[in-house]
C-alpha cells in the first residue's frame, strides 16, 4: 500500500501519470545548472578619482605610517623598510606589568599594557620622514575619526619630550560621540629613520594607560643588539 | 514502464525520502550553527548548506572524500521528491487546491535558497562622515590593475581572487599588460626583512624589504584573510620586476609604461556603483545613564544623476535602504562613532521566500476552511435529517 505524503487522502493516482518524471528532471537539472554558471573574469569600471584623502580614510587605515607616499605615483616609489636591527635599535624600559610580545606584521614590536579594554601600543620604524609629521598626524586622527589638522595647529597640538635617543613630538588626541576613542603617539626621528610609537583604544583604557606611556617614551634610547 | 524505472519512481516521491531528506536538513542546520564558531557565518553556510557533499579530507594525502550529503544535494532532492509526489499523487480539483498551493509554496522556498546560494552577493559599504563612495567592497580580495594616468578619471582593472590563487599568466584586457602571478597566500603574515634572511622574491617595490609568512586561512566572522601575492607585471615583452602585493600594505605601488602609470593594489573586491552615496550623519544613541545602544543610524544622501535622484535616506535597524537590486543595511560602526558600516546585500531572489510563506499561509487557509466547510456540512445534514 502506498502511502500519501498529503494530510487528506490523495489516493492513488492512474498509472498514466507515472510518465511525469521528465520535465521534472529538466527541472532538477535547470536548477543545477544554475548555480555552476557563474563565472569570474578580470573586470573593468572607468571611475573619476576619489579626493586621495577619502580613499586612504577608505582603506581603513590598515597601512603602516608611511605607506601613503607611495600613492604619489612614479615608478617604484615606495621605500624599502630599514633593518631594524643594529647600531641604530631603538629600545626601551618597559614600565612595571607592562610587557613586549612578539612583533608581527610590519612592527618592530608590540607592547601590552595591564590595563584592560581595548587597548594597542605598537613601534614601527620607517626610513626617512615616512611621509611627513602632518600626513601622518592627520592619518592617526583619521583613524580617530577626528578631521585634519593644518601646519598651525599641527604646532600647537604637539607636546616636547625629551629622550635618550632624542626629541620625541607627542600628540594626544580624543574623538568625539559615544564611544570615545583616544590616541597617543610619539614621534621620533633619529639616523635618517622615522620611529611612532602609538597607543591608541578606547579612551579609558588609553587614559588609564598614559602616564605609563609617557615613562616609557622618556626612557628611547638607542643600544647595539 | 518496466518494473526497474517504477521501483526508482517510486522512491523518488516516496514520503519516507520527504522524512529523510528533512532528517538530514534538520542535521546540517545543526552542524552549520555549532560550526559558526571556527568557520564564521559565511564560513559554515559554504561549507554545510551551500555545498553537494560535506568533504573529509584524508590525512597524509591531498585527497578528500565526500561523508556526508550538503544542503544544496538535500534539497535538490528534496525539490524533486515534492515536485514527483505532487505530479504522481495529486488529483487536479478544487478540493486540492490548497494542497497544491502549500506545495507550490514549499517548493517556491527551496528553489529560493538555490537562487540564493548561486547569484546572491554580500559585500559592505564602510562609509565615514562626509564621506562620498560610488563602491561597495566583499570579504575576498583582488589584485586592482589601475591605469592612474588620466588625472580626470582611473581605469580599474579587477583581477578575482580564484584566478590569483590558479596563479600563471593573466592578461588585463584593454591594456597591453599581463600579469604573471608566481605565488599567491590566501592569509600572510608580513614582516620586516632582516640581513640574515635570504633575499626575497621581490625584486622592485617594497617587497624587497619584506619577509612574508603563509598562515592557515580563517574564516570566523571576526578574522579577516591577509592575502599577499607575488607578481610579475610584463607589457610589450618587458618585465618590470617581481612585486609584493598585500593586503597589509596600505598603499599602491606604481610603475610607468609608454607613459602610462599603472598601480598595483591588493585590497577587498570592489564593485563599483552607477551613483554615489555620502554619509551625512551617524547616530549611535543609548539608552540615558547606561551604554546599552538604543538606536543606530545612518543619513546618506543618494545621488544618481543619470537617474536625476537626489535624495536623503535615513538607514537604520532592520529599515535598509532597498535601492537598484540592493539593499543596504545598518550593520556596525566605529572611529569613535564617525565610521558607519552597511551590509550590502544583492539577491534577486530575495522576494522568493515571503512570496513562498504567503502561498504556504495562503494554502493552508485554503485547505483547512475548505475542511472546516465541509465538517460543518455533514455537521448539518444529521440535524435536518
Amino acid at each position: 500500500m502506498k502511502r500519501s505524503v498529503f494530510p487528506s487522502g490523495s489516493g492513488d493516482v492512474p498509472s498514466a501519470r507515472r510518465s511525469v518524471p521528465a520535465p521534472v528532471w529538466a527541472a532538477a537539472a535547470a536548477i543545477a545548472l544554475l548555480a555552476g554558471c557563474r563565472r569570474e573574469e578580470v573586470t573593468h569600471a572607468r571611475v573619476p578619482k576619489l579626493p586621495q584623502a577619502a580613499e586612504e580614510s577608505a582603506a581603513g587605515g590598515g597601512g603602516v605610517p608611511g605607506m601613503l607616499l607611495g600613492r604619489s605615483g612614479g615608478a617604484a616609489d615606495v621605500p624599502a623598510p630599514p633593518a631594524p636591527s643594529g647600531a641604530g635599535a631603538l629600545r626601551w624600559t618597559l614600565p612595571k606589568g607592562w610587557a613586549e610580545a612578539q612583533a608581527g606584521g610590519m612592527r618592530f614590536a608590540t607592547l601590552k599594557a595591564p590595563v584592560s579594554g581595548k587597548l594597542d601600543v605598537s613601534v614601527v620604524v620607517l626610513p626617512g620622514p615616512a611621509g611627513g609629521e602632518l600626513a601622518n598626524v592627520n592619518r592617526w586622527r583619521g583613524q580617530i575619526g577626528l578631521p585634519p589638522l593644518d601646519e598651525a595647529a599641527l604646532a600647537s597640538s604637539r607636546r616636547t619630550l625629551r629622550s635618550r635617543a632624542g626629541e620625541v613630538s607627542l600628540y594626544d588626541f580624543t574623538s568625539e560621540g559615544q564611544s570615545r576613542s583616544r590616541l597617543v603617539a610619539g614621534l621620533l626621528e633619529a639616523n635618517g629613520n622615522s620611529w611612532f610609537v602609538k597607543m591608541v583604544g578606547d579612551a579609558g583604557p588609553v587614559g588609564a594607560a598614559r602616564p605609563d606611556f609617557i615613562r616609557l617614551l622618556e626612557t628611547l634610547r638607542f643600544e647595539q643588539n | 514502464m518496466n518494473r526497474t524505472s517504477s521501483r526508482i519512481w517510486d522512491a523518488i516521491t516516496s514520503l519516507r525520502l520527504t522524512i529523510a531528506c528533512l532528517a538530514l536538513l534538520m542535521v546540517l542546520v545543526v552542524a552549520c550553527t555549532l560550526a559558526q564558531v571556527d568557520f564564521g557565518t559565511f564560513g559554515a553556510v559554504k561549507v554545510f548548506i551551500r555545498s553537494f557533499f560535506l568533504w573529509w579530507p584524508v590525512p597524509g594525502t591531498t585527497w578528500s572524500i565526500p561523508v556526508f550529503p550538503g544542503g544544496a544535494l538535500v534539497g535538490l532532492v528534496l525539490v524533486v521528491n515534492l515536485v514527483a509526489a505532487q505530479a504522481k499523487r495529486l488529483t487536479w480539483s478544487w478540493s486540492k487546491s490548497g494542497l497544491w498551493i502549500i506545495h507550490a509554496g514549499l517548493i517556491l522556498l527551496v528553489a529560493g535558497e538555490f537562487v540564493s546560494s548561486a547569484f546572491q552577493v554580500d559585500s559592505q559599504l564602510a562609509i565615514e562622515v562626509g564621506q562620498t563612495l560610488n563602491y561597495i567592497e566583499g570579504r575576498e580580495p583582488e589584485l586592482a590593475v589601475v591605469d592612474a594616468t588620466d588625472p580626470a578619471h582611473d581605469d580599474v582593472y579587477g583581477v578575482p581572487e580564484s584566478l590569483l590563487a590558479h596563479g600563471g599568466a593573466i592578461a588585463i584586457p584593454g591594456t597591453p599588460l599581463s600579469i604573471q602571478v608566481k605565488r599567491y597566500f590566501r592569509n600572510a603574515d608580513l614582516a620586516v626583512r632582516s640581513a640574515a634572511e635570504p633575499p626575497s622574491p621581490a625584486t622592485a617595490g617594497v617587497g624587497t624589504g619584506v619577509t612574508v609568512r603563509e598562515l592557515p586561512p580563517v574564516a570566523a566572522d571576526n578574522q579577516v584573510n591577509q592575502a599577499a601575492a607575488f607578481v610579475e607585471p610584463v607589457a610589450g615583452g618587458r618585465s618590470y620586476g617581481t612585486w609584493l602585493v598585500a593586503s597589509a600594505l596600505g598603499a599602491p605601488q606604481s610603475f610607468v609604461h609608454e607613459g602610462r602609470t599603472y598601480q598595483l593594489v591588493l585590497r577587498h573586491r570592489r564593485q563599483y556603483l552607477p551613483y554615489a552615496v555620502t554619509l551625512k550623519e551617524f547616530r549611535h544613541d543609548v539608552y540615558a545613564g547606561t551604554d546599552i545602544p538604543k538606536n543606530f543610524s545612518s543619513l546618506v544622501h543618494l545621488s544618481n544623476p543619470s537617474r536625476g535622484e537626489e535624495r536623503d535616506v535615513l538607514i537604520y535597524m532592520n529599515q535598509p535602504l532597498r535601492y537598484d537590486g540592493k539593499a543596504f543595511y545598518q550593520a556596525s560602526f566605529g572611529k569613535g562613532d564617525t565610521l558607519s558600516v552597511l551590509q550590502v546585500v544583492e539577491n534577486p531572489g530575495w522576494l522568493l521566500p515571503y512570496v513562498s510563506c504567503v502561498l504556504v499561509a495562503v494554502g493552508l487557509l485554503v485547505h483547512f476552511g475548505m475542511s472546516l466547510s465541509r465538517s460543518m456540512r455533514r455537521r448539518q445534514v444529521p440535524q435536518e435529517a
